[in-house]
């Protein structure tokens, strides 16, 4: 067996992957220029991870029952605003008031996904829309400001510990609760076995409903998250803003991270490696010192290198 | 029997070696032409890797292989099909989006070439696929998409596919039919045997099969392998199934027929269909699944049986007619109820709807009833792993690894597992199966068989979709008949135990 195909063979590749890819590139940005790998480079990078990181959490517990969300981003921007507007009103309570609402949100793509045949990634395209209008309606398309009790959540961000601030550890807290999730509960289970055979797993009397229902209704909470740290970190939220493309980073980071875009394969704590990966790629592309517009080009033969890399190659004859 | 027709292919000696694993070891043997010979033996036995050999798959450690006199040395299929070797794989390998004809002609194409300046030429397709289907006897549409097209009339297409090789010259075609029987009915299997009695006219036929009865029935020849070398190589004639037993397997099993005793009266059935209907695939369909009874649903296909079977589950939805359990109306059905309620269903697509492939053997038989497997919604690793590793001791699954994934084990072990799962239940009420045979062998099947009685003793109501009517002889105690999606025979086994097959074939065509 030739060497390329001994690695190719190694099953435990797609868990050890993320995290070397990771710790690859900061080799790579600290050969070119040790000063991005200081607090203040760590800060900055793991502060732009972190709603990428929120994100992508959702998405890969969706993309582990064997559907998309591309709504989600949206979902988690909508979020940002509306609680940008009631912050000032309902202090913490506006924060409940906006997660409950999202996981609302989330559950009902489940809910139509579950109950129509209308396949994930049409319906959630058509959510993206719905919630993008919104977005705009509910804030004139002018910038949120918060005006009062902005201390509530900017503190999120300005708190660090080891120089990461606090919303970036709230993203590796769920990944650690969903990790936990997937291996250790029922429902977790379930998730993944519908991902993997859903024409076994209704056969085997599992709710498979109620298990897309609630993969979406996740995605919606954990955008919530996402939203609270852009508010977080911007003390505002803007249709046009910061947080305002999170869709394909959300994407990439969970596919970095070793998430099998058909389903049943997700290890949300790799995709805090993938989340941290994606956020660096435009610091290494300065630090290497490519030109700003090369960093698109990059940007996208980087991320095809980095997901040919995790993706396991054992996992079968059929990868979409 | 003519022992002077030249030879189509001789293999002297061919080993094939994996590590340490002497899949094929030594193998020795001649094929003239117009002979049919039988290759059998149990999972495992080098069966699959000695037919991959001559089809140009895999290539041999050592040894030699002549076809039609020819040294032969495949570097890959298509070496194979240029030299005659058409092979019908026992997992289908058609395009489901083409047309039967395409299909046809795609083997073609590598002899003869269908196209005119690279135009495909669509009459001629056509029509040779139709002369391909004529010549063995199956009425076919070769314009119909061939994904629309049921399991049994893609398998036809298969064959018609293997057919089309041209040797060239006088070389004679070598068909090999890899368990080509496994998923037919008995009519149609009567129609298998009489294509490869016209195959005998132009060419010489290898017939892989677990079923005994047909390769003593259908081959000249028989050859047995058993751990990679031949333990028999024998005329048909005079040669008894015991023999082949023996000749397959280290210690001789025991074909054991239980003796039936009759329905006690006044006892409630475990499940009462009463006029069951569904519309386009049954009709009226009543009758009562007894504890401790085995039900057979023999019948061809299309005749309804595995819709019905569903239907009990509550898998699909039934237009009209009710369905009883332990004597009370169900309604609303469904397949979470359905389990909730005690009853069990073992698919026949074992890969697709029996398990989940990527689970290991610990999480697929701890998938349906976790008993004390878990907290609420905690998993417990540990009891779930003693759960598992228990089912995998008492049904001997090979290799015995319960975190290994599922779709890294055969066929025989997999359904042990399937098995498993749903005997795992607290209380199993009706245990249905739709061909848990299909594809096993004799060591696996009887394995099987005997947790089926097993759970009769313990009052499980059996119903039982068979491979083939001498299994239903051998398990059921009411044999029920479908033809065209009603029933058309009962058969009562504990009054009578005098039933020809031909009779009840009658009474499915």
């Amino acid at each position: 067996m030739s060497l390329l195909s001994k690695i190719g063979q190694f099953s435990g590749w797609h868990t050890v992957a993320p995290p070397l890819v990771f710790i690859a590139m900061l080799l790579v940005v600290g050969t070119f220029n040790s000063n991005y790998l200081g607090p203040l480079g760590v800060s900055i990078a793991t502060a732009s991870a972190a709603p990428i990181l929120l994100v992508a959490l959702g998405q890969s517990m969706v993309l582990n029952i064997g559907s998309i969300d591309l709504s989600n981003a949206a979902i988690s921007l909508f979020g940002a605003i509306m609680l940008a507007m009631t912050l000032p009103q309902y202090g913490i309570g506006s924060l409940v008031l906006v997660l409950v609402l999202l996981t609302i949100l989330g559950a009902i793509n489940g809910a139509f996904l579950a109950f129509t045949h209308v396949p994930s990634f049409a319906l959630t395209l058509g959510t993206l829309g719905i919630l993008q209008t919104a977005a705009l309606v509910v804030s004139g398309s002018e910038t949120i400001y918060v005006s009062e009790n902005r201390e509530l959540v900017t503190i999120l961000y300005r708190s660090k510990v080891l120089s990461i601030p606090l919303t970036f550890w709230l993203g590796v807290g769920v990944a650690v609760t969903y990790w936990a999730l997937l291996r250790l509960t029922v429902i977790g289970q379930h998730m993944t076995a519908v991902g993997k055979n859903e024409s076994g797993a209704i056969l085997s009397a599992l709710p498979t409903k109620f298990v897309k229902i609630f993969a979406f209704a996740l995605s919606g909470f954990t955008g919530g998250l996402a939203g609270l740290s852009i508010v977080a970190q911007a003390g505002s939220a803007s249709a046009s803003g910061l947080g305002s493309a999170l869709l394909l980073p959300g994407i990439a980071a969970a596919l970095v991270g070793g998430t099998s875009i058909s389903g049943g394969l997700t290890n949300p704590i790799n995709v805090v490696f993938g989340a941290l990966t994606v956020a660096f790629v435009p610091i290494a592309i300065q630090a290497i010192g490519f030109s700003a517009q090369s960093q698109s080009l990059v940007y996208g033969v980087f991320i095809i290198a980095v997901v040919t890399l995790t993706t396991t190659l054992t996992r079968g004859l059929v990868i979409k | 029997m003519k022992n002077d027709n030249p030879i189509v292919l001789k293999l002297t000696n061919i080993c094939r070696f994996f590590g340490s694993v002497k899949a094929v070891n030594g193998i020795s043997m001649e094929i003239r032409r117009g002979e049919v010979i039988g290759l059998t033996g149990e999972n495992g036995a080098g069966k699959s890797t000695l037919l991959k050999i001559l089809a140009g798959i895999e290539r041999p450690d050592s040894g030699t292989m002549e076809i039609n006199g020819k040294r032969a040395n495949f570097r890959s299929p298509n070496d194979a099909l240029k030299a005659g070797v058409g092979v019908v794989h026992q997992e289908q390998s058609l395009f489901t989006n083409l047309s039967v004809a395409e299909n046809i002609e795609q083997q073609n194409q590598m002899q003869t070439g269908m196209s005119r300046l690279g135009f495909q030429d669509w009459k001629r397709i056509n029509e040779d696929a139709s002369e391909v289907l004529k010549k063995i006897g199956v009425k076919l549409d070769p314009k119909a998409r061939v994904g629309e097209l049921s399991f049994v009339d893609r398998q036809m297409v298969e064959i018609a596919r293997a057919v089309c090789v041209e040797p060239g010259g006088d070389g004679t075609p070598l068909i090999i039919l890899d368990e080509p029987t496994a998923v037919l009915e008995q009519a149609e299997v009567e129609v298998m045997e009489r294509e490869i009695r016209k195959l005998k006219e132009f060419a010489s036929v290898i017939f892989v099969s677990h079923r005994l009865d047909e390769v003593l029935r259908i081959c000249d020849r028989v050859l047995v392998m058993r751990s990679g070398m031949l333990t028999r190589d024998t005329s048909t004639q005079g040669i008894t199934k015991e023999e082949l037993f023996r000749a397959m397997v280290d210690d001789t099993p025991t074909l054991n027929t239980h003796k039936r005793s009759p329905v006690r009266p006044g006892s409630v059935p475990a499940v009462e269909l009463r006029n069951l209907t569904m519309e386009g695939r049954f009709k009226d369909v009543s009758f009562s699944a007894y504890p401790g009874k085995i039900t057979a649903l023999v019948g061809t296909n299309g005749s309804g049986r595995g819709a019905l079977m569903r239907a009990i589950f509550g898998a699909e939805k039934f237009t009209s007619g009710s369905i009883h359990l332990d004597g009370k109306l169900v309604t609303k059905w469904s397949i979470g109820k359905a389990v909730a309620s005690g009853l069990a269903y073992v698919p026949a697509e074992r890969k697709v709807e029996g398990m989940i492939g990527g689970f290991s053997g610990t999480r697929n038989i701890t998938l349906v009833h976790r008993g004390d497997s878990a907290w609420g919604q905690i998993l417990r690793p540990r009891r779930m792993a003693k759960t598992a590793q228990s089912w995998f001791d008492r049904l001997d699954v090979n290799p015995n690894n319960i975190r290994q994934p599922l779709n890294q084990f055969s066929g025989g072990n997999q359904q042990k597992v399937v098995l498993a799962k749903w005997l795992n239940s607290p209380s199993l009420k009706v245990l249905m199966l739709d061909h848990p045979l299909r594809g096993l062998d004799v060591g696996v099947s009887q394995t099987v068989n005997a947790e089926l009685r097993k759970a009769c003793e313990n009052g499980t109501a059996v119903i039982l979709i068979p491979d083939t009517i001498e299994e239903a002889l051998e398990m059921a105690d009411e044999i029920l008949v479908l033809r065209d999606g009603e029933i058309s025979a009962r058969h009562d086994l504990s009054a009578s135990n005098d039933l020809a097959i031909k009779e009840i074939v009658a009474e499915m065509v």
